[in-house]
């Protein structure tokens, strides 16, 4: 009677789970079926109409929540329940619940099996070709193979044959049902081939303890063995297991009493552990509870012997022991916990330092960071001594250092530090004094960097991942600095702001008060080497800037930068530094005593003589070299100080350089610590440009506007009356004071420039603070609209500027220019319009010359024009690097303004045929002049110039001409007569009248003076003949001629 | 929500037996949920339970009703959850003390209906039934005949010694 229970085809067609599993019951079925005689499925369903039946995937969920021993029951009902107890999944899936599946293994195998397959397949079709495809060898070889199948590792002869039958195993599992069908031989010899593969260690022997050790660790992953692995865990740990879920207390427990190693114990505990992970059949809770419950019995009992150890300093015994065991039960984490907190730094039986001593006896704004640099190396004595036991105390696979230095940081560090800079702040509130404000600065910026040398004194234990040092320790670091760094940024933006805006209004008052005791009309020497003088100051700026801020100064570990130990030895030089600063400042002093350049030039270059004491001390160096520069620019000191940009570059320095130090805290604080930096950086620009710079060029544009040559005049003759050694030289250079003082103001506001932008690339680009092509980042804009501020400053007050030096040209012209010089002949009748103290002298020279009938050569007025034309030109371009277009627009300017004085003043003056040789020769000495300012937009009106002199020089023998003898009185009378002369004998052709009509086409000559002068402009000019009178009437003639003539 | 929750469908079983219950405790499982979502109107038109019989149907609905407050069961991990499902509940423990004919329809009921938790349940009293029996008391509480030899069977046994109790 066939009363097997066939499920109808349409239940195994619902959506599955397992599809594998219905495949295979399919084919079960499929092969039953057709084994099986008609009738039987007729009955089946018959039977199916009256009693439910579960289909396969059922089955196997059923299965899923059977214990082990059950399931392996459930094989022996029948063959389809065999093929889904044995399903390969299952017991994969059971593995992989245990962690000791590995799929990459498997996967692995499975492939060199193929290939292995594939080569034997090919070797076995050459043999079978060869033995002409006889079946029975074909079965000889099955059996040969069949022998192989042996446990695996047992025997080495066959390993070939041994893993392609494994392979073949695996492959024929899902074939097996066909195979079966053949016929119950086959399926016994299919059967029996099995069984012998299976673990009979775990099964025919005796149970042995040994192996339950280290069966987590010989599993293997091969697809179609997952349940000959299983067997072998299970052979090897359920009976531990089961028993334990049985016994009463830990005494009675099997494992207990098979082990009495704790090594050992704690090995099949952390294996059962693992081992519990499988046991998805109900009541699963109850068992684990009470392996936990096992497990904590044991830690506590290990981890009291972990503490003698401890106790009694017992590390390579033990400690070393018992925390080995404590690893290999859980991980160890109890052990390490123990061992972290017993230590004293931790349980704060020790105290590191205290931190209230950083701010005792200390000068206000400084901070004596010595004892956190005792704190910070106490500490890590303590890390490298800890990372030394830990090695020693617990197995390599587990970081104790990590959870150490958290905990160290957590309570010793983070407290600290939090005190020492609570109480540096408060007492800022308190005082609501700057210096304290220093002195928290100080101390953020100073414990910062003294932590990152604590962690670069740090070594790593062997155990600790390879991140530890660069990244962990950092991270744990930085973590205490987190809650002080925006109060830090905060405050150091705002000491900077403050600071600096306090040294200015401090020099401000200082200022005022100074002017109005003295007024200052000193003059700046236009000096030959400024330039030279400025890049020497340049370059001894940049060597400061270059040396960091030593914000420790005495810090024993060495200096972060490598530069403080410099610091340390120039304590050592500092009577040479000292010594050579002294030198520089005496230097400094004679050259302000105002006896001009020699010794001042000197200093700057005798200097390099002394290199060795000039790196030592490049500040000291520096603030001579300031006081030099500002000695010489004495003029200029109302307006604003080098100084004072000094400073302020100082103190921005010192505030980026703490700020910086933070920036290596990396993320997003390292950013906002950048971005502070750039805040400093613009406010430095903000106080020094607009608050200094830009009220000191206003000031000289006030004093530009409100200048008068005139008054000037007298207040210097009179003061050149007292100075006795006044050489003329000196006289001649005199230049506009408010211009000469603009100008060198140009070149301070240069300079000034100059040092900021070195500023800026050694303090944020080079340390990559300011990313060098983000034109949008703040500090780049505010550079730029600081440059920009300078040269409109510069291009408002140039402005000024020429209206000035034309009104000083215009006075020299109308002050000193004689009548007598472009007309000599009228020279013993026309008195001095007015006696000045200069040209007393120049009358001195001028009368010695003029005995002579011509005397060629500018005369002194020109001189004088050009010499201080030139001395101001020089000391713009001498500058050096004010903007090339603000230049160019300044000489052309000066040319063209020079050019229409130039035209007032001749038509102003008379000029005879004599004097127009001087007329000549200055106007050759002006466009001379103009000429070296090389814009050539001025030439073609020079051009001009020099020709219109052209029309003085033409000689006209007018009969007139004996009236021009007659002097002043007789003039009026001449012009009458000589108009009616002119008129009267037209008709007569005399030689003057050629000559006039020679004046008269230079005059009418357009092409001559290249469009600059009309005609008329000309006769304008041509008025200015000394005989003009004499001559009008022939030169109109020859001018308008033929007309009149017919008239 | 909660209107829609009160709101009553009518299921039909498959010996056209129609059965009135409220959506929420229809909607415990997920094919009447993905049924009513589908068609849009529930209550007007009755839902056909094909392979199940009327009084399995209610024995179903019994337990949803039980159950009607239970978190909605998660999709995502199936497997991991099956691994470590919990102990019966007592309720459920007599729910399910019925003659093994209803054990059954009541599992396969669940599986059409898509019930897991149900079916969860369903299976662990099966196992439950198997456990500790010979595989000669299993193949009678199932009615399962037994296709192996003698030797074969002790083979089988040999081959598991090792998960035996001892």
């Amino acid at each position: 009677m066939n009363t097997r229970r066939t499920p109808m085809n349409g239940n195994s067609q619902r959506s599955s789970r397992n599809l594998a599993q219905i495949r295979k019951a399919q084919l079960h079925d499929a092969g039953h079926r057709s084994s099986d005689n008609v009738l039987a499925s007729l009955r089946a369903t018959q039977i199916v109409a009256s009693k439910p039946v579960l289909p396969a995937e059922l089955i196997a969920t059923i299965l899923d929540y059977l214990p082990v021993p059950d399931l392996m029951r459930f094989a022996r009902v029948s063959r389809r329940l065999q093929e889904m107890v044995y399903d390969d999944t299952r017991w994969t899936q059971k593995l992989k619940a245990m962690g000791v599946w590995n799929e990459h293994e498997a996967r692995q195998r499975f492939e060199e099996a193929v290939k292995r397959k594939a080569e034997a397949q090919r070797a076995k079709e050459v043999e079978q070709a060869r033995r002409t495809g006889v079946n029975l060898p074909g079965s000889v070889n099955g059996i040969a193979g069949g022998g192989g199948r042996r446990h695996a590792g047992s025997v080495t002869l066959f390993d070939a044959g041994e893993e392609e039958e494994r392979y073949r195993q695996s492959l024929d599992k899902p074939q097996s049902p066909t195979l079966k069908r053949r016929g119950t031989l086959a399926d016994g010899f299919d059967d029996l081939t099995i069984s012998p593969s299976l673990p009979t260690s775990a099964s025919a022997k005796p149970w042995d303890p040994s192996i339950a050790l280290n069966v987590l660790k010989t599993l293997r992953s091969i697809r179609g063995r997952a349940r000959h692995e299983f067997a072998k865990l299970y052979g090897a740990l359920g009976p531990l297991y089961t028993d334990l879920a049985r016994a009463k207390n830990h005494s009675d427990a099997l494992i207990f009493r098979t082990y009495r190693d704790p090594e050992q114990q704690a090995q099949i505990l952390a294996n059962l552990k693992r081992f519990a992970q499988c046991d998805f059949a109900p009541g699963w809770q109850q068992r684990e509870a009470r392996l936990d419950s096992m497990i904590h019995v044991f830690e506590t009992a290990v981890l009291r012997e972990f503490e003698q150890g401890y106790a009694a300093g017992d590390i390579d015994g033990l400690m070393h022991r018992y925390a080995h065991v404590l690893v290999t039960i859980n991980g160890g984490a109890a052990a390490v916990e123990t061992f972290i907190s017993t230590h004293p730094i931790i349980s704060h039986a020790l105290r590191a330092g205290n931190p209230l001593d950083c701010l005792e006896a200390v000068a206000p704004g400084h901070i004596d960071l010595a004892p956190s640099a005792k704190f910070f190396e106490t500490l890590a004595s303590i890390m490298r001594e800890q990372a030394e036991t830990i090695d020693r105390v617990f197995p390599p696979t587990i970081d104790v250092l990590t959870p150490f230095l958290t905990r160290l940081c957590g309570e010793t560090i983070d407290p600290y530090l939090t005190a020492l800079l609570d109480e540096a702040h408060s007492n800022k509130n308190n005082n609501n004094n700057n210096n304290s404000a220093e002195t928290y600065l100080k101390a953020v910026s100073g414990t910062f960097t003294q932590s990152l040398h604590f962690l670069a004194s740090l070594t790593a234990s062997a155990a600790s991942p390879a991140s530890f040092l660069p990244d962990i320790a950092k991270q744990l670091l930085i973590q205490s600095y987190e809650k002080h760094l925006d109060l830090y940024l905060a405050e150091e933006l705002a000491f900077f702001r403050s600071r600096s805006e306090v040294e200015v209004s401090e020099w401000e008052t200082r200022q005022s008060a100074q002017e109005a005791s003295t007024e200052n009309f000193l003059m700046a020497g236009v000096s030959g080497n400024r330039q030279a003088a400025k890049r020497d100051f340049l370059s001894s700026f940049r060597k400061v800037v270059m040396m960091p801020v030593s914000v420790l100064p005495a810090f024993p570990l060495g200096s972060p930068f490598g530069g403080g130990g410099g610091a340390a030895k120039g304590g050592a030089n500092g009577a040479v530094a000292a010594s050579s600063a002294a030198a520089a400042l005496e230097a400094t002093r004679g050259a302000s005593s105002r006896s001009r350049t020699p010794t001042l030039t000197g200093t700057p270059t005798h200097r390099p003589g002394t290199p060795a004491s000039v790196v030592e001390a490049p500040r000291t160096e520096l603030a001579a070299k300031a006081a030099v520069m500002n000695s010489r620019l004495e003029g200029i000191r109302s307006l604003f100080s080098i100084e004072v940009a000094l400073n302020l570059t100082h103190l921005a320095k010192a505030s980026i350089e703490r700020a910086a130090n933070l920036v290596r805290m990396g993320g997003k604080h390292g950013e906002a610590a950048k971005e502070q930096c750039a805040a400093v950086f613009v406010t430095l620009l903000q106080v020094l440009g607009e608050r200094h710079v830009r009220r000191g060029f206003d000031k000289a544009v006030g004093h530009l506007s409100t200048y008068n040559p005139r008054q000037v005049r007298e207040l210097r003759s009179s003061k050149s009356a007292n100075v006795e050694d006044e050489d003329p030289e000196t006289i001649q250079t005199v230049g506009v004071e408010p211009l000469v003082t603009f100008l060198e103001l140009v070149n301070v506001g240069d300079l000034i420039q100059q040092m900021l932008e070195v500023f800026y690339a050694q303090e944020l680009l080079a340390p990559r603070l300011i990313d060098r092509d983000d034109f949008l980042a703040p500090a780049v804009k505010e550079k730029k609209r600081f440059e920009q501020m300078l040269d409109e400053r510069v291009a408002a007050g140039l402005n000024k500027g020429i209206d000035v030096l034309m009104e000083e040209v215009e006075f020299l012209c109308a002050s000193t220019q004689l009548a007598a010089d472009f007309n000599p002949g009228s020279e013993k009748l026309a008195l001095e319009p007015h006696s000045h103290p200069h040209s007393n002298n120049h009358n001195h020279i001028h009368n010695n010359n003029n005995n002579g009938v011509t005397d060629i050569g500018p005369t002194p007025t020109a001189l004088r024009i050009t010499a201080t034309l030139r001395a101001h030109t020089a000391m713009l371009l001498g500058g050096g690097s004010t903007d090339k277009a603000i230049l160019d627009v300044f000489t052309q300017e000066v040319g063209l303004r020079l050019f229409g004085v130039l035209c007032k003043h001749i038509k102003r003056q008379r000029i005879s045929v004599e004097g127009s040789v001087r007329l000549i020769s200055d106007v050759n000495l002006y466009s001379e002049f103009v000429g070296s300012l090389r814009q050539k937009a001025l030439a073609p009106f020079y051009r001009a110039l020099r020709e219109l002199g052209q029309i003085y020089l033409v000689r006209i023998d007018a009969p007139a001409a004996s009236y021009f003898g007659g002097g002043a009185g007789g003039m009026r009378a001449s012009r009458v007569s000589a108009s009616a002369k002119g008129s009267s004998s037209s008709t007569s052709t005399t030689t003057a009248a050629m000559q006039a009509k020679e004046l008269a086409a230079i005059i009418a000559d357009t092409q001559r003076y290249g469009g600059v002068f009309t005609v008329e402009e000309v006769l304008g000019f041509a008025e200015r003949r000394a005989d003009w009178f004499a001559v009008r009437g022939e030169v109109e003639r020859g001018m308008y001629g033929v007309g009149c003539l017919v008239m | 929500m909660s209107a829609e929750g009160e709101q009553s469908v009518k299921l039909v079983s498959s010996d056209n037996v129609e059965i009135l219950t409220e959506r929420k405790i229809a909607e415990r499982s997920m094919l009447i949920k993905n049924m009513i979502e589908d068609l849009g109107a529930p209550g007007e038109e009755p839902i056909p339970i094909m392979n199940v019989s009327e009084a399995v149907l209610r024995k179903v609905l019994e337990w949803c009703t039980q159950h009607k407050n239970d978190p909605a069961p998660t999709q995502d991990d199936d497997a991991d959850s099956r691994k470590k499902t919990t102990d019966i509940e007592e309720w459920d423990q007599k729910f399910m003390q019925v003659d093994q004919e209803m054990l059954f329809e009541i599992i396969l009921a669940a599986n059409y209906m898509d019930i897991k938790a149900l079916l969860d349940v369903g299976c662990k009293t099966v196992a439950n039934m198997i456990k500790g029996k010979s595989p000669e008391e299993i193949r009678k509480t199932f009615n399962i005949q037994n296709d192996f030899t003698p030797e074969e069977e002790e083979q089988i046994r040999r081959e598991n010694e090792w998960a035996e109790d001892r």
